[in-house]
């Protein structure tokens, strides 16, 4: 199946409302972040906050590449998901943006390897891993992970995987099925 | 300064400071960072968040390397001053540069195509909107006893219900007052780049090298 790649503008602005949604739903849901973090950090494992809820940062990627179907919509969606959280006033500061653009490009790449064909189960999942692998290698340089002891860089690993699988892979599946129903969608990215 | 390069320069440091190991140099671009932030006069409940607000994973960071690495005080020191250095030198460009005048600097000066740039700043615009729309998804969630949760496929599919609504209606006002894509456009407020803007940037990466070098030297 062929997708139209050019971009219009109410492509342009529904993209950056849904990412706007999605950082605010993120912001308003609560800072479960935070609690984790303190929860964690006196046996040392604070980090781990990060990876298990991972998926809910990343999702924004992976969906709008599926969504939209265009070469750069997963990169787009994410980079200003994250401009937006750094506009809210978000807690790390400038590196948001440059976390953004990895996170988009990592989801972006599941799509770029089917040559942006396929776009169903295979291809999300495809996502998820690209996204995982590439969100971890950066956190190994930027937040001191390739530190650790090999053992729970393993786990932080499978934990992150596993919390991206479902937020970026089930979720985002089951909100798309959700719009496939209404058949709002199709009407507009052909 | 221009908002595009003080934009680019923050990622710039940003991204330097991720892959280099002095604290010392992390901690003088944290007050660089706080002395331009504090003169944009910022009110003091947002100053006490940006102190307190990046401790949690500052916190986090360092006492994962000290408790389950080998790696030391000095790199559990040298993650502590990044998360500063990350959000000050973020926030001394944020609080000082309006959405409207980045996105016009980006469209005059970085030359994105207008569609992208007015197209997101209309979005943008809606925030205020965008916040209290979640929350009357949820407030009609729990009236029929249906607690819309973070995971919940629901939340996420009303909201982009209410995003293809509106970014509809939004995209026909504008075309509707006179805005078409990859027309040629001239604009009101003029934004460019001066000379002075190139120097401070370039002036800023330069001292950052000679601060990094230095240091590593010692």
């Amino acid at each position: 199946m062929k997708y139209s790649n050019a971009w219009h503008l109410r492509d342009i602005i529904l993209l950056t409302l849904i990412a706007i949604f999605f950082g605010v739903i993120y912001w308003i849901v609560g800072p479960v972040y935070n609690i984790l973090t303190v929860a964690l950090t006196p046996v040392g494992l604070g980090p781990a906050a990060n990876d298990i809820l991972m998926g809910i940062w990343v999702m924004a990627g992976p969906l709008a590449g599926y969504l939209f179907k265009k070469i750069g919509s997963a990169t787009l969606g994410e980079f200003l998901g994250a401009v937006v959280e750094m506009f809210l006033g978000g807690q790390w500061g400038a590196s948001t943006m440059i976390s953004g653009v990895v996170q988009g490009v990592a989801s972006e790449l599941g799509f770029a390897f089917t040559g942006y064909k396929r776009y169903d189960w295979f291809s999300l999942n495809l996502s998820v891993l690209t996204t995982t692998i590439v969100t971890f290698g950066w956190d190994m340089i930027r937040n001191g992970y390739a530190q650790y002891h090999i053992g729970l860089l393993i786990a932080l690993f499978i934990i992150r995987l596993v919390s991206t699988w479902i937020f970026a892979g089930v979720l985002a599946k089951a909100i798309v099925n959700l719009l496939d129903r209404t058949h709002l969608m199709q009407s507009r990215t052909r | 300064m221009n908002p595009s390069l003080k934009f680019l320069l923050a990622v710039l440091i940003a991204l330097e400071i991720s892959f280099t190991n002095t604290w010392m140099v992390n901690v003088g671009l944290a007050l660089i960072g706080l002395i331009i932030i504090l003169s944009s006069r910022p009110n003091l409940k947002r100053l006490a968040l940006l102190f307190f607000v990046p401790l949690i994973p500052a916190f986090a960071l360092a006492f994962a390397i000290l408790l389950q690495s080998n790696a030391g005080i000095h790199f559990a020191l040298v993650l502590f001053t990044r998360i500063y250095a990350y959000v000050f030198v973020g926030s001394a460009a944020t609080l000082t540069t309006s959405v409207s005048d980045l996105v016009m600097s980006l469209e005059q000066n970085a030359h994105i195509p207008s569609k992208f740039a007015y197209g997101f700043l209309g979005a943008f615009n809606l925030l205020p909107k965008i916040v209290s729309e979640v929350n009357i998804i949820r407030a009609a969630g729990n009236m029929r006893g249906q607690a819309l949760h973070i995971w919940s496929p629901q939340l996420y599919f009303k909201a982009i219900l209410a995003s293809l609504d509106w970014s509809e209606n939004l995209a026909e006002a504008m075309t509707s007052h006179g805005f078409s894509e990859g027309a040629p456009r001239t604009y009101f407020k003029q934004i460019r780049i001066r000379w002075w803007d190139w120097l401070i940037m370039l002036g800023s990466l330069g001292l950052l090298q000679v601060a990094l070098f230095g240091l590593h030297l010692q």
